[in-house]
């Protein structure tokens, strides 16, 4: 078997085996059934919450539905892949079969790419999970094809590639799950805010006050580095446009590779924190 | 020939932030490990046999020194772990894989695959004895049933160089002969076995050479007749007398298991064992039987481990 063979088997076989660990997991397996609770109980639960007007309450419906499934996927789906991109490595150092995988010919950088590759296939599994059951609730309430869905739920899995990525990286600098779950939620929410950091620059450039300065050349050196996730949310648009319309105002392949690009940069980190690191 | 493993000088530290607090785990160690032998590397808890180990596979990097493995500098190259199998202490297999789905995972990381794998699959899993239960699902393996899958994932690519870890802890008396028939096997197949163990008659029985290791300094090395020289003569006297076992005292003799009806006079190396005779013949003692009796490994230890520590104290 040529090298390039041998590699790409190997790294395969870790995902795969990563996958079929990962899908064992009782608090993974919990979110996932919660998520799938929400989406399927959403067309219920959405004629409790809604106020009857005639003639709209029907559009009060669905979209009070999209929201609360739009935000059931984003909130489970980032759950699940921090939870299983913190724990991989460290629960593998913990039990020792890190030790008998990396004495066999693999190379540290094709381990981690294998459990890379196994946390994103879970990843990827969930999502499509979610989004299918999700998309097959709001095609019964509307009878038409809500292909917007599909293009929010490309861009949350490159949302989610990007937090798996470093919280990846994390973990690999960890003894336990813990800490890296924690900055996990910490990367999510602070991916999120970025906006803000923005608004802090241009507030910051009013006064003279060096301090005020110092704060703003933080804040937007932070806004420049970290990753925007909110590029990713087409949440508005679910919500406000018809589900067969086309995104609006986005570059699609621009956004794919501003999360590759994160992804990458998450992954070289990891593999730098994981190349020397004594097991 | 060229040595399996060698190393010169291999230091190993664990810094901590602290200077003061830095534990030094392995220094200076120099081993050399021929083609063949299977070599029993003993210590105490914590005394840097697993640290050692852990250097020779690349899971941790040395802090000075050198190694060699199977001719080769390079410790993390393919070509060299494709001829190393390895067995660490009280390793997990995942339990909702089959006994033979674990091997055909290892199997994989191997780069093997195909009709080639499925063959070394069912080989090791014979060699190990574990036919009857290759599809049952390892969460059902007992512990000596998940030793013995363990022995099968470094025996796959078959290896020229084992490192075994503990390999007959926890097993039964007959799991543990077992283990070693199938070492000594493996030796007279030339491979190289490297064992780190607290069972020392396990390893005194299978091993051609030993090594003692405490507090990260290699105490002794050599064969086991070049260490266990020490050998004593053991008496075996019928209706003792009080005067004897007064006058055999007297002479710096041990009087061991001493009853009303029998007794045993060890005779250290250093005196003379007609002179022994020649005091139980005076009393008149019933001698049952004289043999030579050769120091055990655990006592070899025992004095050895306490001599580096009697030195650390000094």
């Amino acid at each position: 078997m040529s090298e390039v063979a041998s590699f790409v088997r190997g790294t395969w076989t870790i995902a795969v085996y990563t996958w079929r660990e990962g899908m064992r997991k009782k608090i993974l397996m919990a979110f996932l059934i919660l998520s799938v609770l929400v989406i399927v109980g959403s067309n219920f639960m959405t004629s409790f919450l809604t106020q009857v007007t005639p003639g709209s309450e029907v559009d009060m419906e669905v979209k009070q539905m999209k929201d609360l499934c739009v935000t059931a996927i984003s909130i489970f789906g980032v759950l699940i892949t921090i939870f299983i991109s913190a724990s991989v490595v460290p629960n593998e150092v913990e039990n020792k079969v890190i030790y008998t995988v990396l004495s066999k010919p693999v190379r540290r950088f094709q381990y981690l790419l294998g459990k890379f590759a196994g946390v994103q296939l879970i990843v990827i599994l969930n999502l499509i999970l979610m989004a299918a059951l999700f998309f097959v609730a709001l095609y019964l309430k509307e009878r038409i094809m809500p292909t917007l869905l599909l293009w929010s739920t490309l861009l949350t899995y490159f949302e989610f590639l990007i937090v798996s990525a470093f919280t990846f990286a994390l973990s690999c600098a960890a003894t336990s799950a813990v800490l890296p779950t924690i900055a996990g939620l910490f990367i999510y929410i602070t991916g999120n805010l970025t906006e803000y950091l923005k608004d802090v620059f241009v507030r910051a450039g009013q006064t003279d006050l060096w301090i005020d300065r110092m704060i703003g050349y933080i804040s937007y050196g932070l806004y420049q580095i970290l990753p925007n996730l909110q590029n990713f949310s087409l949440k508005n648009q679910i919500l406000y446009l018809a589900s067969n319309d086309p995104p609006r105002d986005i570059l699609l392949p621009n956004l794919i590779a501003y999360g590759l690009l994160y992804a990458v940069a998450g992954y070289l980190m990891a593999y730098w924190i994981f190349r020397r690191k004594e097991m | 020939m060229p040595a399996v493993i060698e190393t010169q000088k291999l230091t190993k530290v664990y810094e901590s932030s602290f200077r003061s607090q830095d534990v030094r785990a392995l220094q200076d160690l120099n081993l050399t490990i021929n083609p063949g032998e299977i070599f029993g590397y003993l210590g105490p808890n914590g005394s840097g046999k697993t640290t050692t180990i852990k250097l020779l596979l690349g899971l941790i990097f040395p802090t000075s020194g050198r190694m060699r493995i199977l001719g080769s500098d390079d410790i993390g190259a393919a070509a060299v772990k494709r001829r190393i199998g390895y067995l660490p202490e009280g390793a997990y297999y995942p339990d909702f894989l089959r006994g033979e789905e674990v091997l055909r995972f290892y199997g994989h990381l191997y780069g093997l695959g195909g009709a080639d794998l499925t063959r070394r699959i069912d080989k090791t899993i014979e060699t190990v004895g574990m036919t009857p239960a290759r599809k049952r699902m390892i969460r059902g393996y007992s512990k000596g049933m998940r030793q013995r899958i363990g022995l099968a994932q470094a025996l796959l690519s078959d290896p020229d160089l084992l490192i075994l870890d503990e390999p007959t802890t926890g097993l039964d008396p007959i799991a543990r002969k077992e283990i070693r028939d199938i070492l000594s096997n493996l030796r007279d197949q030339g491979k190289t076995l490297l064992i780190s163990s607290h069972e020392l008659l396990e390893v005194e029985l299978i091993s051609n050479r030993i090594g003692i290791l405490h507090n990260g300094v290699l105490q002794t090395i050599g064969t086991v007749d070049e260490l266990l020289t020490q050998r004593d003569v053991l008496i075996h006297i019928a209706d003792p007398t009080g005067g004897l076992i007064a006058k055999l005292n007297t002479a710096g003799l041990q009087v061991e298991d001493a009853t009303a009806t029998k007794m045993v006079v060890r005779v250290p190396e250093n005196l003379s064992v007609y002179d022994a005779l020649e005091i139980c013949r005076a009393e008149k003692a019933t001698i049952q039987s004289i043999a030579p009796r050769r120091e055990t490994l655990e006592e070899l230890f025992v004095r050895v481990v306490g001599a580096a520590e009697n030195k650390t104290l000094a």
